[in-house]
């Protein structure tokens, strides 16, 4: 049982991390736009660009 | 060519009907897809070009049609460069570094914020961007020197979206800063009561078993290491209002609150240092966290509705056009002074109060009266600013300066009337005044008694009657009750920006509607058509549509889709306050009213007509005319069920008024009142009655202030929705008969928790008194009565 001792303030130790990446993630507007985050991640971030693909046909 | 493409009747852009006679592809992932106008085949195209068309995949709404910017545009944004201009919207963070928030028309879905970043990012010199789908606002921080801010607002408008210079209102600020703080402050009490419960559990076990002193004392000062920044930290708002209504001598909730959190802290902690008596570091934990969590959804539910009501700066332009020594130069619009003359071109919204000097324009003056109709004026006329001028440029003599114009009046005038609007004291208030003023001196004569019975005992008593008295329920009742009701009614298109309105809307007996916009469409529909020569009544439709599709005018709105057959006509000309004409098959063509038309016998109808001549030979009669919307009937049978007095008040002066209230069979009616004419009416009716109005115009937002609860529509303005207390979503004015049911509910629930809440200390507080309540007794009463209230209130979200 000592060895509560020890884990205890590790534990400690873990939740003010975690507290203190709390207050970041509110600090930088994390939680400012719920309904957009979970979207994000199904754009694809590099598609090639088609920049030579001048297509208005109706010219 | 038509043959190899799918022909779809849908633009794959904006979602909007293909024309049936032009042509706009842009080739996307291979395929050939059909636009519907040239604006949203370029905005397509440039976000082909960009390589985003990942934004096509994963939308889930269409995207608003595009306009192409024409050059004129182009030209307004560079404007936005000016250090004049920029100054009242553009924040410097740093030697070289510009913020600026904007907000943006046109955005559906979460897609559109991805298109919007991805293609803002492209830019060089820009440093930050976030764009929040929800608020339709994005946030810029760019480096001025690499990047301008028309280069910024020019690529938005190339991916189809507006933008637009935008002011966080201060009430709106200051809700985003508490919303965080509440958070900050719940996510600590949070994650230290999951900590502090898992030991109070071991400690809890110690009641049926014995665990050895030296892990009994470790667990303690464990819990109190863990408590103290909740107390600290956390619970800081309570004490904070504690301390305000001490100062204001008034009896709140916080006051019960801060005692027992600061009681049960203090002896907690006495209690570990001495290792005797009790500890309840878990209870301050999870009760600083339920209330905490209460006051943040509450505080959201408020924030959401004030946000939705947001760009009041878009009410005047931040520019004007000077024209000084025959030349013609932007400044902005703050800076004019009396007697400088400015031009304002046909569409542009008036920036000041003056005169006309020179031309003739329709002027659209809804701001004033409600009205869409456009007002006829020439010269020596006066404008005010924030109205529209719609059909011809004017140069204007400037008479009163941004500060001291009309608009300024009414804003003003809203302001001052939101200070006075009279405060109906909610049950809670009253209820936990008395509770508190008698809990306190409870608590006092038990703690003198026991001095005298038993003084080792008196204070452990005390604060076991504190504890288990339990504001926490009583705390609890109304803003759960009130959270969830607003929850409920947030999903069915209610937004509530004060709480107290839930309370209040009982108390109401008299309902003020205004007109145009609130009770009626606010915009002229087809009501009849009369044909008068061998055409039907499709092909005069056909040919007016046609007509109208180069006008400005609110009448135009009413062809708008009525069109079936593409008619081909010629030399269109726009007279403005006249009408149009066009040659048709070879014969003129005219659309306007009775004069331009050379009509001897005029129609004779209350609502607006216009005709329709080929060759001075008349073809068809349409009846325009502003049609009652659905819900106004039923709301109104509503109101006469429920012996509600019904008042229509509105700034038009025509004999429509009439016809609505009777129509309506509302029980009064008053036209042709100004805005402060309806402030004042407003005061006269409140001497006897509590009021809830009705309204969506600039005109209305005084009284909307005013009134005890105040509903606007969100098609409404931006300053009636930012005065209003509630805003409905969607035009249904049904949603009112709803509003006040929940309301009703809501009152009826938060009796219920009131009378659950003083039961409960009815029967535990003597037993406390008598000090027969064992602390994990206490602890569990408080829980369980706690969590009563809130699935009580719970029912409300059903």
């Amino acid at each position: 049982m000592e060895i509560i001792y020890v884990l205890i303030p590790i534990a400690m130790v873990f939740v003010t991390i975690a507290i203190a990446v709390f207050f970041w993630a509110v600090k930088s507007d994390q939680y400012e736009d719920l309904d957009r985050e979970g979207i994000n991640i199904l754009f694809d971030d590099d598609l090639e660009k088609k920049t030579e693909h001048k297509s208005n046909d109706d010219k | 060519m038509k043959g190899e493409v799918n022909n779809t009747t849908h633009c794959f852009h904006c979602g909007e009907l293909n024309p049936s006679e032009r042509f706009f592809y842009v080739m996307i992932k291979d395929e050939k897809k059909q636009m519907c106008c040239p604006g949203c085949a370029a905005v397509a195209q440039t976000i082909v070009d960009s390589g985003l068309t990942s934004y096509y995949d994963h939308r889930s709404e269409s995207a608003s049609k595009a306009s192409p910017l024409i050059p004129e545009q182009l030209t307004q944004l560079a404007h936005y460069d000016l250090e004049q201009i920029q100054e009242d919207f553009v924040k410097q963070t740093n030697e070289n570094l510009h913020e600026i928030t904007l907000t943006i028309e046109g955005i559906t879905c979460a897609a559109c914020a991805w298109l919007i970043e991805k293609q803002l990012r492209q830019l060089p010199g820009l440093q930050f961007i976030n764009v929040n789908a929800t608020l339709h606002r994005v946030v810029i921080r760019w480096q001025k020197d690499q990047l301008k801010l028309s280069v910024i607002l020019t690529e938005i408008h190339k991916v189809g979206y507006k933008a637009y210079p935008f002011q966080i209102d201060q009430q709106e600020a200051f809700y985003k800063q508490q919303a965080k703080s509440y958070l900050r402050r719940l996510g600590l009490a949070g994650i230290v009561s999951m900590q502090v419960m898992m030991f109070a559990i071991a400690l809890y076990a110690n009641f049926f078993s014995t665990m050895e002193a030296e892990f009994i004392h470790y667990f303690r000062w464990v819990s109190f290491i863990l408590a103290t920044p909740v107390l600290l930290y956390s619970a800081q708002p309570f004490y904070i209002n504690a301390w305000r209504n001490l100062r204001h001598r008034t009896l709140g909730m916080d006051i019960p609150v801060s005692i027992a959190l600061l009681g049960a802290y203090c002896a907690s902690a006495y209690a570990t240092i001495t290792s005797t008596g009790e500890v309840y570091f878990e209870a301050i934990s999870m009760f600083t966290f339920l209330l905490l969590l209460g006051r943040l959804l509450e505080l959201r539910a408020r924030r959401k509705a004030s946000e939705s009501s947001s760009n009041l700066l878009r009410l005047l332009p931040a520019m004007a056009t000077l024209i000084a020594v025959n030349k013609e130069s932007i400044v902005a619009a703050k800076t004019l002074r009396k007697g400088q003359i400015i031009l304002v071109k046909a569409g542009e919204t008036i920036p000041i109060d003056g005169t006309i000097l020179t031309g003739i324009s329709n002027i659209e003056e809804s701001m004033l009266t409600g009205e869409h109709l456009p007002v006829h004026k020439a010269e020596n006329n006066s404008v005010f600013a924030g109205t529209v001028n719609l059909t011809s440029p004017l140069t204007i003599r400037v008479e009163k300066t941004v500060q001291h114009s009309l608009i300024a009046d009414i804003i003003h005038l809203q302001n001052s009337a939101q200070q006075n609007k009279p405060q109906i004291e909610v049950i809670a208030d009253r209820v936990s005044r008395y509770f508190v003023g008698t809990l306190l001196i409870v608590a006092l004569c038990t703690y003198i008694s026991w001095h005298f019975i038993d003084p080792t005992q008196a204070f452990w008593i005390t604060l076991s009657v504190l504890v288990a008295t339990c504001p926490c329920a009583l705390s609890l009742a109304t803003p759960t009750a009130l959270t969830c009701a607003t929850a409920s009614l947030n999903k069915q298109g209610i937004l509530i920006k004060q709480h107290h309105v839930l309370e209040t809307l009982n108390k109401i007996d008299h309902i003020v509607f205004d007109k145009t916009g609130t009770l009626t469409h606010g915009n002229f529909v087809l009501l009849n058509s009369i044909t008068h020569a061998n055409f039907n009544k499709q092909q005069c439709i056909d040919l007016a549509s046609q007509l109208e599709k180069v006008s400005e005018h609110p009448i135009a709105m009413a062809f708008n889709k009525q069109q079936k057959h593409h008619v081909i006509i010629t030399d269109v000309l726009n007279i403005p306050g006249q009408g149009l004409q066009a040659i048709y098959q070879g014969e003129q063509l005219k659309l306007g009213h009775a004069q331009f038309c050379n009509i001897s016998n005029v129609l004779d109808s209350k609502e607006l007509v216009i005709y329709l001549t080929l060759s001075e030979q008349l073809i068809a009669s349409f009846e325009l005319g502003d049609t009652l919307r659905k819900s106004a009937q039923e709301i109104s049978q509503y109101c006469h069920q429920q012996h509600i007095e019904t008042t229509l008040l509105t700034g038009d002066i025509s004999v429509k008024s009439e016809q609505v209230a009777t129509q309506l069979q509302l029980t009064n009616m008053i036209k042709g009142v100004t805005p402060a004419g309806k402030l004042r009416h407003l005061r006269t009716l409140q001497a006897s009655q509590k009021i809830l109005m009705v309204g969506d115009g600039i005109n209305d937002a005084p009284i909307l202030a005013g009134a005890n609860v105040s509903v606007t529509l969100s098609s409404g303005t931006d300053i009636a929705k930012n005065s209003a207390d509630v805003i409905l979503l969607g035009e249904d004015l049904n949603k009112i008969a709803t509003l006040r049911h929940t309301a009703k509910k809501t009152t009826t629930i938060i009796k219920q928790n009131l009378a659950w809440a003083i039961a409960y200390n009815l029967i535990i507080v003597p037993l406390a008194i008598t000090g027969h309540v064992a602390p994990y007794i206490a602890v569990l009463g408080m829980s369980f009565s706690s969590l009563a209230v809130v699935s009580n209130s719970l029912r409300l979200l059903k």
